[in-house]
């Protein structure tokens, strides 16, 4: 009897506990009555801090309304958030890529926020990048169409820049802004900045330095190839116009010597070698305006050299802000995506802060008028967007996997021991195969 | 009144609170992880949506996945730094058992790779392998040999990955020998000497049998640590290195499982490393036993 009772009591400690661990993870009203927001994402410092910044100003104007924000690292991002959905535990409102938006609406995991921006009339959907919003839309079987599951945190067009001071000391005209280098006059421009200026017989100022993940798509779509077909079902690298962007890609470093070789090839490196005025060409994503502010030199932006298409191209990143499906407050957390992503007072506080450039179209014409600021050519980073600026591939599929594995085997191709022509060949039915994977774990998603 | 059971009883609840703890962390953290992923590896799931039990699937598609033995391969491979770091540890305990002056410094410098973050250490190795400016290779300069890009080439990036995981550990291995040769007692050392030993017979009889319960348990351990090892390829090498060539096991279980919505897939990796790891360990015990008999 009495062993019994021990026993009981044991087991009643023990559910209490569990309730309140199991209570931790869902507690979302704070202790003074006010309703308390979890805020997920990540970013640089700069962007950290301007962020805190807003969502300050948000409480204020807020009241009764707490926002707790948590930050992780960006390479950390991605995983914490699929172990807080996978634990039942996410947070009110977060940051989720575009390529995550069908397995996100599929399971659940988004709350569709259509009805909630036509009920708010502060909300002018026309005066918004309709490519940011439409990068959010999904109707069940394909995206870009349909409601709404998440606004665009901002466009991350990809441009690229140039060292004006280095252009200017070696006597070099200035690149055209208006009119792309071709191929050829890419590699005689960079051929004429990549020089040995300290006499050790090693050069120590290149042409440039791209990384393949990043920088490769502007040499494919601009010489008419892609990696998907229009379905998006077929991995079309074994074209030879990709082969020929490829083997062009490899042969910066190869064959014509502009870009560091295989021993510096590191990306901390060039980006180090760019901010140290080391590099006459360098990606420049608006993410990056804060800390190119201070660089030792005046940089600009130009279109990235055009392939046989005589077109540049290049891509538009972004990441979304999206809901739980679980909120308690589904007002209130929308609000704040709203204030995020669509109010003049956010966003011109985030646009000051230089981390990105403005959501809002009319804020956006007057921003890249402003030629007081660098870089002066902001128009670039608008023209991409309104023209030629495409997603990354990855985005289109249900996961990312045959694009990742195009970049995990490519070293070969840029260390020149295989050519581009074989690697496509042999990669392409590898692709191929974990696309096939993805679209048939999409069809099960949707069921 | 205080009766003899109404202690007991008091004795007894003070007693499950005491181990309550443990034994809740080791369900919530433990087992319930465990049993829902031996689920999980007979399902479809994405990590997200539903489960579809889809029965052995998994495990079939497991065994024509290349790059599944490409990174079970890496796994093993890496584990060469186990040997390694054992002899460097026991060499560097003996030296450090004489009692020279400054011992206590150089095991405090051996030490603190180990109270290091991980991560922090293998940021600063990310700097010294770099090919053009990393500290590796401006050594490798004063001898005028060219080094690689270590972390950049299919052949040097394993290579680099075991010396940075062999001086890591290296500490912790060297402690736990000091501790068990300090242990060994002095008479067995006066014993063989009178009878004339010398100096490799006295480490081959004498120390090498009596540290053996400490290489034993460092086999197993490092085993074990050596199979689940992530961290130093997810920062040095975030994308799996060259051709996936530096992708552990664990590396490939993560990939799928939080990047490529393919939890259950992973899922059945984790299943087939957990046996992989249990076997290994068996057989160890297993041989443990019988050369200790031989010993005697």
């Amino acid at each position: 009897m009495i062993k019994k009772k021990g026993f009981a009591m044991t087991m009643v400690v023990l559910l209490l506990m569990v309730a309140a661990l199991a209570g931790c993870s869902g507690g979302s009203s704070s202790s003074d009555g006010s309703k308390e927001l979890t805020f997920m994402f990540r970013g640089g410092t700069d962007e950290q801090k301007a962020y805190k910044e807003v969502i300050k100003k948000f409480e204020e104007e807020h009241p009764g309304v707490k926002v707790k924000m948590v930050v992780t690292a960006a390479d950390q991002y991605a995983t914490k958030l699929r172990a807080a959905i996978t634990g039942n535990n996410l947070p009110d409102i977060f940051y989720f890529a575009p390529g995550d938006l069908k397995a996100y609406v599929n399971s659940g995991v988004l709350k569709d926020l259509t009805p909630y921006i036509e009920k708010n009339k502060d909300i002018k959907l026309d005066n918004i990048w309709k490519y940011g919003v439409d990068l959010y839309r999904y109707d069940g079987k394909m995206a870009g169409q349909g409601n709404i599951y998440g606004m665009p945190k901002d466009l991350g067009p990809f441009a690229l820049g140039y060292n004006k001071t280095m252009f200017e000391k070696a006597g070099v005209p200035l690149p055209d802004k208006d009119k792309p280098y071709t191929w050829d006059e890419f590699i005689k421009v960079s051929q004429e900045l990549t020089k040995d200026t300290n006499g050790d017989g090693k050069p120590d100022q290149y042409g440039t330095g791209f990384n393949v993940q990043w920088a490769l798509q502007a040499f494919v779509w601009s010489n008419g190839a892609d990696w998907l077909d229009e379905s998006k079902t077929k991995v079309t690298i074994d074209d030879p116009k990709f082969a020929e962007a490829l083997q062009y890609f490899a042969d910066m470093q190869n064959k014509y010597k502009i870009t560091p070789g295989i021993e510096q090839s590191q990306t901390l490196d060039t980006y180090q070698r760019w901010m140290k005025g080391e590099m006459a060409f360098f990606p420049v994503g608006p993410w990056d305006m804060s800390t190119f502010e201070k660089l030792p030199f005046e940089y600009d932006l130009l279109p990235f050299p055009a392939g046989s298409t005589g077109k540049s191209a290049t891509w538009i990143g972004s990441l979304g802000i999206g809901v739980s499906s679980k909120t308690k407050y589904p007002d209130e957390a929308v609000e704040l995506v709203n204030y995020l992503t669509t109010s003049k007072e956010g966003m011109k506080q985030l646009v000051d802060a230089k981390v990105q450039i403005p959501n809002l179209l009319d804020m956006a014409d007057e921003w890249s008028k402003d030629t007081k600021t660098k870089p002066n050519n902001k128009q670039e980073f608008i023209d991409i967007v309104n023209d030629y600026g495409r997603s990354l591939p990855g985005n289109y599929t249900y996961n990312a996997e045959w694009y990742d594995i195009f970049f995990t085997d490519i070293q070969p191709v840029l260390d020149g021991k295989i050519t581009a022509a074989d690697y496509v060949k042999q990669e392409q039915p590898k692709m191929q195969k974990l696309l096939d994977k993805a679209v048939e774990q999409e069809k099960k998603s949707q069921k | 009144m205080i009766t003899k059971s109404n202690l007991y009883r008091k004795e007894k609840i003070y007693g499950y609170l005491f181990i309550l703890p443990p034994i809740l962390g080791l369900l919530i953290f433990t087992l319930f992880p465990f049993v829902y992923s031996l689920y999980g590896s007979f399902t479809d799931w994405d990590g997200l949506g539903q489960m579809n039990f889809i029965g052995l699937d998994n495990f079939k598609d497991l065994f024509t996945d290349e790059l599944f033995y490409k990174s079970m391969y890496n796994t093993l491979f890496l584990m060469l730094g186990i040997p390694i770091g054992l002899l460097l540890a026991l060499l560097l305990a003996l030296g450090l058992n004489r009692k020279i002056p400054g011992t206590t410094t150089f095991r405090v410098i051996y030490y603190i790779p180990v109270i290091s973050s991980l991560a922090a250490v293998s940021i600063m190795w990310n700097w010294a392998y770099n090919g053009d400016y990393g500290l590796v290779n401006q050594f490798l300069e004063l001898f005028g040999i060219k080094g690689p890009n270590w972390l950049m080439d299919k052949d040097t990036v394993k290579p680099a990955l075991i010396l940075m995981t062999v001086w890591k550990g290296l500490g912790y291995t060297m402690l736990l020998y000091l501790a068990a040769l300090q242990s060994v007692s002095r008479s067995y050392y006066e014993a063989a000497e009178l009878d004339g030993a010398s100096g490799f017979q006295m480490f081959r009889n004498i120390t090498w049998p009596m540290v053996k319960p400490v290489t034993f348990f460092l086999v197993v351990t490092n085993i074990i640590g050596g199979s689940q090892i992530f961290t130093e390829m997810n920062i040095m090498t975030p994308t799996g290195g060259p051709e996936y060539s530096s992708a552990s096991i664990v590396f490939y279980i993560w990939d799928k499982a939080f990047k490529n919505l393919q939890m259950g897939y992973a899922s059945a990796m984790a299943m087939i490393l957990g046996i992989f790891i249990f076997i290994v360990t068996l057989i160890q015990f297993k041989m443990n036993e019988k050369s200790s008999f031989d010993g005697d």
